[in-house]
């Protein structure tokens, strides 16, 4: 599995800079949740770690494919679900699984295999072969999410997905990412259900107004902010302008790109083990951490 | 459509005048009379003549007067015989009441006015007094007709009265001839008729040529509307646009799934059209229209390019709208520039011309009305189908460009100048786009230039043409967009091996050219006089050498840096054959006739392959001056066309094409030899 780092992600709209100089990394199996208000930049900055939107500065890098340079190679290796990523009114989901199913070159014998494997895991056997414009919004977010996993991808960017769901449906999603996270995917998405974040994050990165106010695990967030949950921690560096609070942001910005990884690669020890127990406490390994450190200096990332 | 709108209409139409002309015309006769007038009017069946009808007393009580008067000059005297100095209707005119009205013709005019208005009669007729005492004193007597044009039974009664009193008034002309015994000949003098001798089959191409190409353009462009709007902004307002581009496609993918998509909707558009078009002309006027099925094949055919100009311009312009309704605000004003100009083959007198055969859709209008008449020059065609394909290829462009801003696919905005891929690049090489716009642009105005430069002589036409429309085009793109001259325009001294290869080439390659691709399509003698007159400078006779600096190094310098520096430049990343070739075709497009097109590509092969090859402008430019010192030299000193054996000028013998052919590849040989392969490594970097 690869890892995914962003190095000084920029993009301006007009004269407004939405994302502002965004770092971080996502090491392999790892599930990384991106926490902001609305307008801090969320969106636009998964959409350009997707490869759907050209950054003004800054780099991508899966692995060793560069996502904004090569955009086809990184897609093939990427599901991303945004509440922007709508359905085909008119095709069924079965017919809209196939069609994605071609567009990234899968053969019709994986794609049947998949098609079956995820009706059954989503329970969309019921609605499969009923047009998508007809099913209701957590049927639709299904398909929706079949659509980004169809294609096995090593990375699932995913932009608020239980964004406008019902609890049930909600949960179902959670669920879903629970279990690609089991199986040993990474993961990257947003959200502003803070509950969420804490259930199933190994690490958080905060932003607001389009900068890293903190990163970390859930437990280095409260200790820095001293507070009892990730609810007050968002609301203070929400409401009171960010930077003040922290004592060195260039160090925060350093250690986003720092944060090491300790599981083995392939444990999958995750799913039984609860998501929010602190993890902090990890040895600080070496991989990825420290080649994107050497990067942020070289500005050729070798990771 | 057609058969139902057509049919419908003509049968609609033809029962309205059916129920008209059975209708008989009632015509209130105001003034005295005279029997045989009456008779007259009432020989025909569909006049109802009523004296007095709707006329108030009191108006009446003037006209038995006789204090009424004909306007002086009554704008449409129908009924009015030859005039004849003196013959005047003075002596009815009554002297002392007559003063005292104000304007007493307008009181007629007014009350005619109101009774037609209210719909009481359908014409008037006003027999002014002392008609009857004229006629029989055989002076001229006076009507006036009054009617509503604007109502067409009102219009119908006019005409037939019209004719009523023109038969009344040759037979009261006839009597009076014979009464002083004259030839019934005296009074028409000269009879003079014309026939037409246009066949049917041009007629009925003048008659259809009128509105079909605008019916046909209009209509097909409205197919390819909707689905343009539908499959970009429509996708944006469904959300389905983001999905898509997750998906591991290129930008250039999807717009050219879209294009296609489009371009097909809008070319069944067409052949729907020109089918029921076709079925409907046959169907209501069987026998009378005769357009063979080549003609509606070849206007589908001129469809074709339109559109494809058009979904390209649709879909660039729709990308940018935020949902359908926008797209649709969006859209409309866009088709009714595209569409409504090619209305312009119902103006008479617009032709198919230099001019306007490089004016988009207008050219193709007017293009498809020649074809139905059967007059389109082939040169004029093939100028139009260039310009048409350039516009293509410019809207494509754009097309393109758009769709390679996600940012706009995504629902947001972006600055014209980005779209349009004028964004300052410092030390870069220009893209493809850039290249072909810049092409497109010089091509356009060049064209139009020396259309206009035409008046000012040769000399001047050549100067401004080289250095306006090549050479500053050219620089203002590479210094105002900032790329990085040297490499852009190939800008590096030559390897001996690439300066003798090019004098090989130059001196050598028209032999090819002229010798086998110019049989293949031989230019109309005429052609090739004008040509000549233009090396020669016949207007004016120039030394040779000043002929060499104008028609050898001038537009080598010009359009070497043109076309092998700035157009290849944005071409190189395709690699050298794409590069090469492309740029080929526009420079033999840029000569602007058929008949050079093909030795043109060849050349400009040449100049492409020797510019690649050596890296260096200078080569190309040192092959293409010779190239055409030479052949100035050629047509200059006659004696030197007599030795190589080319008399008049005719094509060169197949003995001199031979061993012209040998000196060229040997010329690619010492280029092939003598460069090496790492010299143009460079060319494809960025």
């Amino acid at each position: 599995m690869p890892s995914l780092v962003a190095t000084g992600l920029v993009k301006r709209f007009g004269g407004i800079t939405a994302v502002d100089e965004v770092s971080f990394a996502v090491n392999p199996g790892e599930v990384v949740g991106l926490l902001g208000p609305n307008g801090a930049g969320k969106t636009t900055t998964l959409r350009m770690v997707a490869g759907i939107l050209e950054p003004d500065a800054g780099e991508v890098r899966l692995g060793d494919v560069d996502v904004i340079r090569q955009r086809i190679a990184a897609k093939r290796r990427m599901g991303f679900l945004s509440g922007d990523t709508r359905l085909y009114q008119r095709l069924s989901s079965r017919e809209m699984l196939w069609y994605f199913g071609r567009l990234h070159v899968m053969g019709d014998e994986a794609i049947a295999r998949r098609v079956g494997q995820l009706a059954r895991e989503l329970e969309m056997e019921e609605f499969l072969d009923r047009p998508c414009g007809s099913l209701s919004s957590g049927q639709k977010q299904r398909a929706n999410i079949a659509r980004a996993f169809l294609h096995e991808p090593d990375l699932l960017i995913l932009d608020e997905p239980t964004a406008a769901l019902d609890v049930m449906s909600g949960q179902f999603i959670v669920q879903a990412i629970r279990r690609e996270r089991g199986a040993g995917r990474t993961i990257l998405f947003s959200t502003h259900v803070m509950g969420e974040a804490e259930y199933l994050c190994d690490r958080i990165v905060l932003l607001h107004r389009g900068r890293v106010i903190d990163a970390g695990t859930l437990s280095e967030l409260l200790a820095r902010s001293r507070r009892s949950n990730l609810t007050d921690t968002f609301l203070l560096y929400a409401r009171e302008g960010q930077e003040s609070r922290i004592p060195n942001p260039k160090a925060i910005h350093a250690q986003t790109l720092h944060r090491p990884d300790h599981r083995p690669q392939g444990d999958p020890g995750d799913a039984a083990r609860p998501a929010h127990a602190a993890d902090d406490g990890r040895a600080a390994g070496p991989g990825v951490s420290a080649a994107v450190h050497r990067s942020r200096q070289t500005a050729g990332i070798a990771a | 459509m057609y058969p139902l709108l057509f049919i419908g209409l003509g049968k609609l139409q033809e029962s309205q005048r059916e129920a008209r002309e059975e209708r008989a015309s009632t015509v209130a006769v105001w003034g005295a009379a005279p029997a045989r007038l009456v008779d007259a009017l009432k020989a025909d069946r569909t006049i109802e003549p009523v004296a007095w009808a709707e006329i108030s007393p009191d108006l009446r009580r003037r006209f038995d007067q006789g204090s009424i008067v004909p306007p002086s000059e009554t704008p449409e005297p129908p009924a009015q015989p030859e005039r004849e100095s003196g013959a005047r209707p003075a002596e009815s005119r009554p002297t002392e009441a007559g003063r005292a009205e104000t304007e007493p013709d307008d009181l007629v005019t007014q009350a005619a006015r109101d009774a037609l208005l209210r719909r009481r009669a359908d014409a008037i007729l006003v027999l002014w007094p002392g008609l009857e005492a004229a006629l029989q004193a055989g002076r001229m007597g006076r009507a006036s007709m009054y009617f509503d044009s604007v109502n067409q039974n009102s219009t119908l009664a006019r005409q037939r009265v019209g004719r009523a009193l023109e038969t009344f008034r040759r037979d009261v002309v006839l009597q009076r001839q014979r009464a002083r015994g004259l030839d019934e000949g005296f009074s028409v003098a000269l009879r003079a008729d014309a026939t037409n001798v246009a066949p049917r089959q041009r007629r009925t191409g003048q008659a259809l040529g009128t509105f079909l190409p605008f019916m046909l353009i209009a209509m097909s462009l409205l197919g390819g509307l909707y689905p343009a709007i539908d499959m970009t902004a429509g996708e944006k307002e469904r959300g389905t646009m983001q999905t898509l581009l997750c998906a591991p496609i290129g930008s250039a993918e999807i717009i050219t799934g879209k294009f296609i998509a489009v371009w097909i909707i809008g070319l069944i558009a067409a052949l729907a059209n020109i089918v029921s078009l076709a079925a409907a002309l046959g169907r209501i006027m069987p026998g009378t229209v005769t357009i063979g099925p080549s003609t509606y094949l070849l206007a589908f055919v001129m469809l074709v390019p339109v559109t494809f100009i058009v979904t390209a311009v649709f879909l660039a312009v729709a990308a940018m709208a935020k949902d359908f309704k926008d797209g649709q605000n969006f859209l409309m004003p866009v088709y009714m520039l595209l569409a409504l100009p090619a209305g312009v083959t119902m103006v008479p007198g617009v032709q198919l011309n230099a001019w306007t055969a490089f004016v988009p859709v207008i050219n193709i209008a007017l293009l498809i009305k020649a074809l139905l008449l059967h007059e389109a020059p082939p040169d004029l065609v093939f100028l139009t189908l260039v310009s048409a394909f350039t516009y293509a290829a410019l809207a494509v462009t754009f097309a393109a460009s758009v769709f390679e801003h996600e940012q706009l696919l995504l629902g947001g905005r972006e600055p014209w100048r980005t779209l349009l891929g004028l964004d300052r690049r410092p030390g870069r090489l220009p893209s493809a786009a850039v290249s072909l716009v810049t092409f497109a642009v010089a091509l356009v105005s060049a064209f139009y230039g020396s259309l206009l430069l035409q008046q000012a002589g040769t000399i001047t036409t050549l100067v401004a043409t080289e250095l306006g429309f090549f050479l500053l085009p050219g620089a203002l793109v590479v210094f105002g967009l900032g790329y990085a001259p040297r490499e852009t325009l190939l800008v590096k001294r030559p390897a001996l091996a690439g300066v003798v290869a090019a004098i090989l080439l130059g001196l050598s390659s028209w032999t090819f050219a002229t010798g086998v691709l110019m049989r293949l399509l031989p230019p109309p003698e005429e052609y090739v006089r004008a040509l000549e007159r233009l090396v020669l400078f016949k207007d004016q006779p120039l030394p040779l050498w000043l002929i060499w600096l104008l028609i050898g190094v001038m537009p080598a310098v010009c359009e070497e840096l043109f076309f092998r520096g700035l157009v290849m430049s944005g071409l190189r990343r395709f690699g050298p054959a794409a590069a090469v070739g492309v740029t080929a075709l526009l420079f033999g497009v840029a000569h602007a006739s058929i008949y050079r097109l093909l030795p043109t590509v060849f050349l400009g092969a040449m100049l492409g392959v020797l510019a690649w090859r050596s890296g260096s402008i200078f080569a190309s430019m040192t092959a293409h001056a010779v190239n055409n010192a030479f052949i100035a030299t050629i047509v200059h000193e006659r004696w030197i066309a007599e030795a190589l054996g080319l008399g008049g000028s005719e094509m060169p013998s197949w003995r001199l094409t031979t061993f012209g052919t040998a000196i060229m590849i040997a010329g690619l040989i010492v280029l092939w030899k003598g460069t090496r392969e790492g010299n143009h490594r460079g060319l494809l970097r960025r």
